[in-house]
């Protein structure tokens, strides 16, 4: 076993060399760039393993997006390259921050203007609210095409953390871009989307229980799945 | 503000004190302070605003320090004088607070031992992009304005030498150009700041078309009605009301109808840069041949006296200049620098260190960072790292933060 994997770890170099290749051996570990060192004495037995594991084996190379600072968020950088067009992320993080800051300066007029016994309901942090709008956009359960005897029945299914996660942010960026008047910019529709979604109101939470709801009114072809 | 009110300050048992100064001061707002000012740690010992509201006293004691401009004062003195930025943030804190920073002092104190029998002082403030050179000019105008003057402001001179979408050909003289949406919009300011002094009596007959003229002895007032109704002689009327003000600045004698006249351009190096305006035939205007530039160019030479000029460099909005120009021979050119010489020059920096930290506590203050890693100590190293402690940097940073 080892032999066959050491076989794939030789330098194979193609004949096309692209500068940065995203298709890695499986044995390659992720990146982890947080400066954040944990001691030895706090680790459980799993991660102590990992730790060992990272100073045997190789690792991929970083990407240039990623910073060592406390500042980077995986998330954030899920949904700016999902936003992405053409590979102009400028752009696309351009939109993002100004859709974080016009959120902020909602929240923060609303925190201000609003009496101190309300101030502790309003959420300021834009960041809080966008994790929090995103977990609600989530589909719980899917729907899948099967065919049985000649027929395509759609089938619900339950679906990995990723594909939620996929589904969330793609449903959140279609919406912006087609159902809201042409002349606003993307930040005001972005901003204005991820607020209501906060609150579980919105087209996109609409949505996910129109998904749901469909779901459950094909619960009877449940057993039609076989995985 | 005396000194032993300070002192009491300082000592780190009174944040409690300084509590009761900052609402007393800032007398409208009835917010609490939050909790984030007991986290102002005793160790720092950096108070960042001041109760003192009155720019006319604020002194080095002051420096780093916010001070509120009442809300009656800005909606009056600065229609369209604040940068777009501090607006919004005027409009999401709830306040307008301006930081209290030595090139503004040192203009302010130049104001209060100038003796105004004698020809206008020219006072330029220059500084790198975006290092606080508009809002420096915007808080020498309001001491000007709690003294009583006479506030000529034009806010951007270049917004006159660029997307202009009515260039017409001037009603009085053949070779100019008038801009009447421009000199509209700037009558109408010019008459929300200036109310009090609308009733002022002016000198000349002005003659706009074959059956309107307005006669000698009526009021300033009606001078920029006339401008604001009638679009088509609106840059003449702005033209005739910079004249009648700088022969009457200093003309009267000292009784009621005496005024100081302050005129702060901001973007001067726009009068004499190139414009990107095209004339009918496609060949491009000069700055000369415009009606509202021209005019101005009259009121920068300092043949007239009681009163102020106080200009600011721009390169943001400037045409045909490089990015890194910020010195005042760069920006205006051979031809602006003997026009504006001899004149004071201010320069503007970075924040320094006191100034960052006092910037940086007025944001935790006002709930404005909300990152919990910008709160901490690396998070503001970070912050000083990124920004080199440049004004408009830091601001844009914190706003996504």
């Amino acid at each position: 076993m080892a032999a066959s994997v050491r076989y794939l770890l030789k330098p194979w170099t193609p004949s096309l060399c692209f500068v940065r290749w995203s298709r890695y051996n499986p044995y390659y570990l992720d990146p982890d760039p947080s400066k954040d060192a944990v001691p030895e004495s706090e680790l459980s037995p799993e991660q102590k393993e990992l730790q060992e594991l990272k100073t045997v084996r190789p690792i991929k190379a970083a990407l240039s997006s990623d910073t060592s600072s406390p500042f980077n968020d995986p998330l954030m950088s899920k949904f700016i390259n999902m936003m992405m067009e053409d590979g102009n992320k400028i752009l696309a993080r351009g939109i993002m921050t100004q859709t974080l800051e016009t959120i902020k300066r909602r929240q923060v007029e609303k925190y201000h203007k609003s009496p101190a016994a309300k101030r502790e309901e309003v959420e300021c942090n834009p960041y809080a609210i966008f994790h929090q709008a995103l977990e609600n956009c989530k589909p719980i359960i899917g729907l899948a095409s099967v065919q049985k005897g000649g027929k395509f029945y759609q089938v619900p299914v339950p679906l990995t953390d990723n594909r939620r996660r996929f589904l969330a942010m793609k449903w959140l960026i279609t919406e912006c871009r087609d159902n809201k008047h042409r002349r606003t910019h993307m930040y005001e529709k972005l901003s204005q989307e991820l607020l209501a979604a906060f609150a579980n109101e919105g087209n996109v939470v609409k949505r996910k229980q129109d998904l749901h709801k469909m779901a459950e009114a094909n619960r009877a072809y449940a057993h039609y799945r076989w995985w | 503000m005396n000194l032993h009110k300070l002192a009491s300050r300082l000592r780190p048992t009174v944040t409690q004190k300084f509590r009761h100064f900052h609402i007393q001061g800032s007398g409208q707002q009835l917010e609490a302070v939050v909790g984030e000012t007991s986290s102002a740690e005793p160790s720092l010992l950096s108070v960042f605003r001041t109760s003192e509201q009155d720019p006319a006293c604020h002194s080095e004691r002051h420096t780093g320090q916010y001070y509120t401009i009442p809300p009656a004062h800005i909606q009056k003195l600065f229609p369209h004088g604040l940068p777009p930025r501090f607006q919004l943030q005027v409009k999401t804190f709830n306040e307008g607070c301006v930081m209290v920073r030595p090139p503004a002092l040192e203009l302010i104190s130049y104001l209060k031992r100038v003796d105004y029998s004698k020809p206008p002082l020219r006072y330029i403030l220059y500084g790198d992009t975006g290092s606080g050179k508009t809002l420096s000019l915007c808080h020498a105008l309001h001491y000007c304005y709690t003294q009583g003057w006479l506030i000529l402001h034009i806010p951007d001179a270049h917004l006159w030498v660029k997307n202009c979408k009515e260039l017409l050909p001037s009603s009085s003289r053949p070779s100019r150009f008038d801009q009447p949406i421009q000199a509209s919009q700037w009558l109408k300011n010019f008459k929300i700041t200036n109310e009090r002094f609308l009733s002022k009596v002016q000198l000349d007959r002005y003659v706009w078309t074959k059956r309107e003229s307005t006669e000698e002895g009526r009021p300033l007032g009606e001078l920029v009605d006339q401008g604001v109704n009638r679009m088509k002689s609106s840059s003449d009327v702005v033209g005739a009301v910079l004249r009648e003000l700088r022969l009457q600045a200093g003309g009267a004698t000292d009784g009621e109808g005496a005024f100081k006249l302050a005129v702060a351009v901001d973007g001067v190096n726009a009068l004499w840069g190139k414009t990107t305006l095209k004339k009918e035939d496609k060949t491009m205007c000069e700055p000369e041949e415009l009606t509202l530039i021209h005019n101005l160019r009259k009121m920068m030479k300092n043949d007239w006296s009681g009163g102020a000029i106080l200009t600011a460099l721009s390169q943001t909005g400037s045409l045909f200049k490089p990015r890194s120009a910020y010195l005042p021979n760069e920006l205006l050119g051979e031809e602006g620098f003997d026009n504006m010489e001899p004149f004071v020059p201010v320069s503007v920096p970075n924040y320094s260190e006191k100034e960052f930290e006092s910037c940086y506590l007025y944001y935790l203050d006002r709930n404005w960072l909300q990152h919990p890693h910008s709160r901490s100590e690396e998070g503001k190293k970070e912050l000083i790292f990124l920004s080199n402690k440049n004004p408009s940097i830091l601001e844009r940073l914190c706003a996504f933060l």
